[in-house]
């Protein structure tokens, strides 16, 4: 939208240059550019249709597959039980209802302090050079495929696990959190470091003329200042958290029971449709049961990205 | 100068032999046409295997195979995903926990062998019928139970759909239920998973088809018999199954060739004996 506007402005003056070039007659030269226009208008107003359209797609589809769960499937019995055994006829969702939340928090739990930190090291502490060694460092761990995140965790990260706790099999909510933190950290942190970096240097100097300490200033006067920006970015944190699928795949163990201990192999939503969407027949309840699943995670992620602009919007308007 | 110029007309006579070559290969073979393989990961090793020679008599054809357990091939095959589906059941007809594919034909490729798993720093080296249903049941949980050290046992078992847990149940385990839920409990989704989960956890068992055993496991002997191809023959070991090769109606084109080639003679007494499978004519009298 943004790049249309700015074309319907410079097209005036383009105009003129043209009119004033005397390249053909100026008539049809104008009609031309003004055909051409309204096209690139209507050519963009469909592409941002069409992209309104695969979402509104995809949403219709899997809540309309989804929703045939409930034929068979009581609605208390697939968001209160903990009991997934589709070959039997149970199908409790609870268990990776709560997988998600619990591994979503756990990974929060453990990566907010980090990044905060990372960032709050980024903005304020570390001298120019460094600062722009670490900055791309980080942008390029973001782009670390999960897959090769959930390779490491089943090589490397479990067997250390399993000889750090002494537990015959290390897999579980901690590992997939470990993971999952490993994949954040660096899109929490990079966002934080740029809020903080964009606090306006009167505020320190004002905590510094009133006499506070280094520590006092960053924690009692940067940080709140920019505590909107670094809560955008544990929300963009925590939705790639949620949808991360391959990386917790590898080493969350993938058994449909709840998890009451941190190393005990359970479930989320991800990791058990991704195991089993292939394996059910096609026009079966517990195929519905995994698109209403999917729904869920789809409606999660959406309310996150809506939670995100909100927060945009009312910083701009600060 | 000349030296350069002699090396470079040797790459370029060699070259030239090479494309030669690969012409008069493809035209020895005018078979066009591409096989989608999908399902099970126990027949994996036999799908890649028999693809890449029949790949090198037919060049022309293309073939891509991938594997996430026995359902989804007759599944893939009914979506119109897939051209073969491989499935270690006969997927044509009812079995219990799955209903048949109407409409598919069951091509049969290769005796498949599984075997009961250890990590190879397990002690012990045999099992009882009894002990094997009472360890993946769950009632039996340490390795000193079964004559093994004092060391917590950890059950790998493949998700639902998978040709080998179907086998194993039914022949290993004498149809007894499988555990579900446990701190020692995890599930995977292919044969490659469960070797490497076997290879890489101590104390750990599970179950997979020969061709897949490596020095870092162990096949253990059922009732004191080796899951060997001997054992097999002379009917002692019997978890066993034949593979299929499910097609929608009878295979046709480039999709039948590749299914006669693995049925040939020379393919199943040569690369398919060698990866462990065993060929379909020699237990044509057992049963």
């Amino acid at each position: 939208m943004i790049e249309m506007n700015s074309t319907a402005q410079n097209a005036p003056a383009e105009l003129g240059n043209s009119i004033r070039t005397g390249s053909g007659p100026s008539f049809d030269r104008r009609t031309r550019l003004r055909w051409a226009n309204s096209a690139f208008r209507i050519a963009c107003i469909a592409a941002a249709g069409f992209v309104c359209l695969v979402l509104f797609g995809i949403l219709f589809l899997m809540f309309r597959t989804g929703i045939l769960t409930f034929q068979e499937v009581g609605f208390a019995e697939f968001f209160f039980s903990t009991d997934w055994d589709p070959e039997n006829g149970h199908y409790g969702a609870l268990l990776f209802i709560y997988g998600t939340i619990a591994l979503t928090a756990l990974t929060l739990i453990i990566s907010v302090p980090f990044s905060v930190l990372i960032a709050v090291f980024l903005a304020e502490m570390t001298p120019k050079w460094l600062r722009n060694t670490l900055r791309p460092v980080l942008d390029l761990l973001v782009g670390i495929p999960s897959v090769v995140y959930g390779y490491l965790g089943l090589t490397v990260l479990i067997p250390w696990l399993r000889d750090l706790t002494g537990k015959p099999l290390a897999d579980g909510l901690l590992a997939a959190a470990i993971v999952l933190t490993i994949m954040v950290l660096p899109t929490i942190s990079r966002v934080s470091d740029d809020a903080i970096t964009a606090v306006p240097k009167k505020y320190r100097d004002a905590s510094y003329a009133l006499g506070s300490n280094r520590f006092q200033t960053i924690f009692r006067v940067v940080l709140p200042a920019s505590s909107r920006g670094i809560v955008y970015a544990v929300i963009l944190g925590m939705a790639r958290a949620i949808g991360e699928t391959m990386a917790v795949v590898m080493v969350i163990g993938n058994t449909a029971q709840i998890a009451d201990s941190l190393f005990k192999p359970t479930a989320v939503l991800t990791s058990n449709i991704v195991m089993q969407i292939s394996s059910v027949e096609f026009d079966s309840t517990w195929n519905y049961a995994l698109y209403m699943m999917g729904f869920l995670l789809l409606v999660i992620s959406l309310l996150m990205i809506v939670a995100v602009r909100f927060l945009q919007k009312k910083g701009a308007s600060e | 100068m000349r030296k350069w110029f002699k090396s470079l007309t040797a790459v370029a006579l060699a070259l030239s032999l090479i494309g030669g070559a690969t012409s008069a290969a493809s035209a020895a073979s005018t078979l066009k046409g591409s096989i989608v393989i999908n399902g099970s990961s126990a027949l994996l090793p036999l799908t890649l295997q028999a693809s890449s020679e029949f790949k090198k008599l037919n060049p022309k054809v293309k073939i891509s195979a991938s594997a996430a357990g026995s359902i989804t091939g007759p599944q893939a095959v009914r979506k119109g995903i897939a051209d073969i589906g491989a499935v270690d059941w006969d997927a044509s007809i009812d079995v219990p926990g799955f209903k048949k594919f109407d409409g598919q034909v069951a091509n049969p490729v290769a005796v498949t062998v599984f075997a009961a798993i250890v990590h190879k720093d397990v002690k012990v080296n045999s099992l009882t019928t009894k002990q094997l249903q009472d360890i993946f049941s769950g009632k039996i949980t340490n390795w000193k139970d079964v004559g093994g050290a004092d060391e917590d046992i950890v059950v790998v078992n493949r998700k639902f759909g998978s040709g080998t847990r179907v086998n194993f149940q039914m022949k290993a385990l004498s149809g007894t239920e499988f555990m579900s839920k446990g701190d020692n409990y995890k599930e995977v989704g292919s044969s490659g998973d469960m070797k490497t989960t076997i290879e890489t956890t101590p104390n750990s068992i599970g179950y997979i088809d020969l061709p897949y055993v490596t020095t870092k496991m162990k096949a253990l002997s059922i009732n004191g018999v080796a899951p060997t191809e001997k054992n097999v023959l002379n009917g002692t070991y019997k978890v066993w199954g034949i593979g299929y090769f499910m097609t929608k109606g009878k295979p046709t084109g480039a999709t039948k060739a590749f299914i006669e080639y693995i049925q040939s003679n020379t393919f199943q007494n040569g690369s398919l004996k060698k990866l462990k499978f065993i060929p379909l004519a020699s237990v044509k009298n057992l049963k």
